[in-house]
């Protein structure tokens, strides 16, 4: 009786796959396509005539500057950059330095000299909190080898033009690179490991390309944030928890991503336990994504290698399904516009999470041992090629694009633009935007407690905040230690906490 | 200690004097309420007479938060078993100081409110409060049901970064333990500090605090969906 019974339910279920699969392989035409033919994605992002570049940009930061200094070993960085004019080249010898360089000049370049593979090595100790924070415009750092800081290692607020390039940055706290509130940036041939956040964030920014990289061992690999206009193309992003990411964080300042091509990367084995803290936003990633999107539009993905990532080789998402998430009634929640082009995708979702198991059943999915793509959450507008190549769950009702590649953009890169505009009074928030939002969002949990938990706690007491902000004390077992803000003058650091006080998103 | 015990007496009559059609067994009720709480007060002036350490003045406390403090969600008393004594003891104080109690929707506070004055004086108090926490935390709450991943985000996104990640307090913000708080309980004080019936004294930093934050969650459903989250801490696995 118990054999029959069993015997029935397999032929239910062998009939019930069978009947899915050739139901579906009956009613949809196979569409195939080659990326090496066919129309080419013209981008989001059209340079006005007067900023149009002419020829490929590979330099973002004007000319080099004719003015040389050098730092030898047992000096200090910060010392010459200090005693520096704008418009000066730092040699740094190899060497190890223990220091934080802060750069607030414009046209400073800090080009470490590598003798026989000895690299001017910056060491925090896993005392310091950051390496190099610049808000200088056309600003360069070439080089350099980064390591045991708690915060970041190099960190940019609010400067334009700036080229990060041929770094080695490990173990650096939550971020190992990360421009922020920038427009034009390079960020090129980098090594960067072991970042309990992103490796490489480029937030809040405009007019992008990450490219060269290897970027491994962190939560985050490479993350597009609250920014528009990015490349990021021909990277190796392996081991990390969450390989490649498009996002929007709710509650910053900045409310959308749009316009971001990933291309030509390996997005290889990303299954690194995620070691974000817990409840943070980071925390949420899946470990085994391969590339997540979330809420951002305009992504294309083309001719990446993604594979052996446990979870799925990528996940679209919208803000209600994901972890750690709380609503911005400002942000479009959704994910618009997604283009999946040729990829290759091998061996991903071997070991994915329950709900998207349930997703491939809710899809008539039945047996699948692997997950290419998974998407949850409303996505409009979205298309793919190639579609039967990959085992999906949710994305059968995406269009059939009607481009193949994204071969005619070469990347959103501009000759300098100016730099930021400052109107008298807004410093507090300038150094909101360029500084705060980093870590801190409005209503959720990013890096540091909310801003909305920061007004009440400081409500009428901005002179507190100001001080705190010059000298933190750890309040929080489970949040990072703030670093110190110190280097703002007093004046400066009472004008953001005003700022802070007041915002309403 | 007289003019403590005169108060709770009235605020116990003020209790009893509902507008409601009163009947016989109301008032039969009524007859009961009064001597059981005379009773309790009673006890408690003499345990507080005493003026004996922490144990014994928590016997002033166990008629409504029970026997080790676990909380009686009948009596709307809370458990307090293992919560933080700086904020024990600021509650007790805000409640003799009449900081918190005093609104007129307040009325489980001004039970306590009036309970709370019969302790002699803040030495007492510091010495209860430290009882109080020193008891093990028992949770014995009925969990409470909502959306969890709502409420994890939101909690995470509003709660946590005072309250700790497990809801298990945060002494260096002033911020109670919630894990093992009576879902009624937990809804009654947040409606009070979103309302304008706690957290209005301008002494009353933390409450004030607190009411600023309560301000920014107005959708009923969001506060049962976090309370759900924080049912599930501190409970074993």
């Amino acid at each position: 009786m118990k054999k029959g019974l069993i015997l029935g339910v397999l032929v239910a279920a062998v009939a019930f796959g069978a009947g899915t699969y050739f139901g579906r392989s009956g009613k949809q035409d196979l569409t195939i396509s080659s990326s090496t033919s066919g129309a080419s994605y013209s981008g989001g992002f059209k340079a006005d005539a007067a900023t149009k570049p002419e020829g490929v940009i590979r330099s973002v930061a004007g000319p080099a500057p004719t003015n040389i200094v050098v730092v030898k070993d047992g000096e200090s960085i910060q010392a010459a950059i200090k005693a520096a004019p704008k418009g000066t080249i730092v040699r740094v010898m190899p060497g190890t330095y223990h220091e934080t360089v802060y750069i607030d000049k414009d046209d400073i370049r800090i080009i470490g000299v590598i003798e026989e593979g000895r690299r001017p090595v910056l060491d925090g100790q896993k005392k310091l909190n950051d390496a190099i924070l610049y808000s200088g415009n056309n600003f360069v750092a070439e080089n350099l080898e980064i390591r045991n800081y708690k915060g970041n290692g190099i960190m940019g607020q609010a400067g334009n033009n700036f080229e990060i390039r041929n770094n080695v940055i490990a173990e650096s706290g939550v971020y190992g690179i990360f421009p922020q509130l920038g427009q034009n940036g390079i960020v090129e041939h980098n090594v960067v490991s072991g970042i309990a956040d992103a490796a490489i964030y480029i937030g809040m920014s405009d007019n992008i390309l990450v490219a060269h990289n290897d970027v491994f061992d962190s939560v985050a690999g490479i993350e597009i944030e609250n920014s528009r206009h990015a490349i990021v193309e021909n990277n190796y992003v392996h081991n990390n928890s969450g390989g490649l990411l498009a996002f929007v964080t709710p509650g910053l300042p900045i409310k959308d991503t749009v316009d971001v091509i990933f291309r030509n990367n390996f997005v290889v084995g990303n299954n690194h336990p995620n070691f974000g803290a817990p409840g943070s936003t980071v925390s949420g990633i899946p470990a085994g994504t391969g590339i997540l999107i979330m809420a951002a539009d305009d992504v294309v993905v083309e001719s990446n290698i993604i594979s052996d990532n446990k979870v799925a080789g990528m996940i679209i998402t919208d803000h209600a399904n994901a972890s750690n998430i709380t609503a911005d009634p400002e942000s479009d929640p959704n994910s618009d516009r997604v283009k999946i082009l040729d990829n290759v995708m091998l061996r991903n979702g071997y070991d994915t999470i329950p709900e998207a198991k349930a997703l491939l059943l809710a899809d008539g999915k039945v047996g699948r041992k692997n997950l290419d793509i998974v998407r949850v959450g409303p996505s409009p507008g979205s298309c793919i090629v190639n579609r039967h190549q990959y085992i999906t769950a949710g994305v059968d009702d995406f269009a059939e694009c009607d481009f193949t590649n994204t071969a005619a953009t070469v990347n959103y890169l501009l000759p300098p633009v100016p730099p930021r505009e400052i109107k008298p009074g807004e410093r507090g928030k300038v150094v909101y935007l360029g500084i705060c939002t980093g870590c801190h969002t409005y209503n959720g949990r990013m890096i540091g407690p909310p801003v909305q938990v920061i007004q009440a706690l400081y409500m009428d007491n901005p002179q507190g905040l100001a001080d705190f902000i010059a000298k933190p004390t750890k309040k929080r077992d489970d949040y990072p230690e703030m670093p110190p803000q110190d280097y703002l003058d007093p004046e400066t650091r009472l004008a953001v906490a005003q700022y802070m006080l007041q915002v309403t998103n | 200690m007289l003019s403590s015990l005169s108060r709770l007496i009235d605020v116990m009559s003020a209790m009893a004097d509902s507008s409601r059609e009163r009947t016989a067994a109301d008032r039969r009720l009524e007859r009961i309420v009064r001597a059981s709480w005379l009773g309790a007060v009673l006890f408690m002036c003499s345990a507080a007479s005493l003026a004996a350490e922490g144990d014994k003045l928590f016997a002033s406390c166990i008629a409504c938060h029970g026997s080790k403090g676990e909380g009686n969600a009948a009596l709307n008393a809370p458990a307090i078993a293992g919560q933080d004594a700086a904020y024990v003891e600021r509650q007790l104080l805000n409640f003799r100081n009449r900081r918190r109690g005093t609104h007129k929707s307040d009325v489980f506070g001004a039970q306590m409110q009036a309970a709370a004055t019969v302790l002699p004086d803040d030495t007492a108090v510091a010495k209860v409060a430290s009882y109080v926490a020193s008891l093990p935390k028992n949770v014995i709450a009925k969990p409470a049901t909502g959306n969890l991943h709502n409420g994890k985000n939101l909690y995470n996104g509003k709660c946590g970064a005072c309250h700790g990640g497990v809801a298990e307090g945060n002494q260096a913000l002033k911020s109670p333990r919630l894990a093992g708080l009576d879902a009624t309980y937990l809804k009654l004080q947040f409606a009070h500090f979103r309302d304008g019936v706690r957290g209005t004294d301008p002494q009353d930093t933390p409450g004030r605090q607190m009411a600023m934050m309560a301000k920014t969650l107005p959708a009923e459903r969001d506060i049962d969906d976090i309370i759900a989250f924080i049912h599930q801490q501190g409970r074993p696995k």
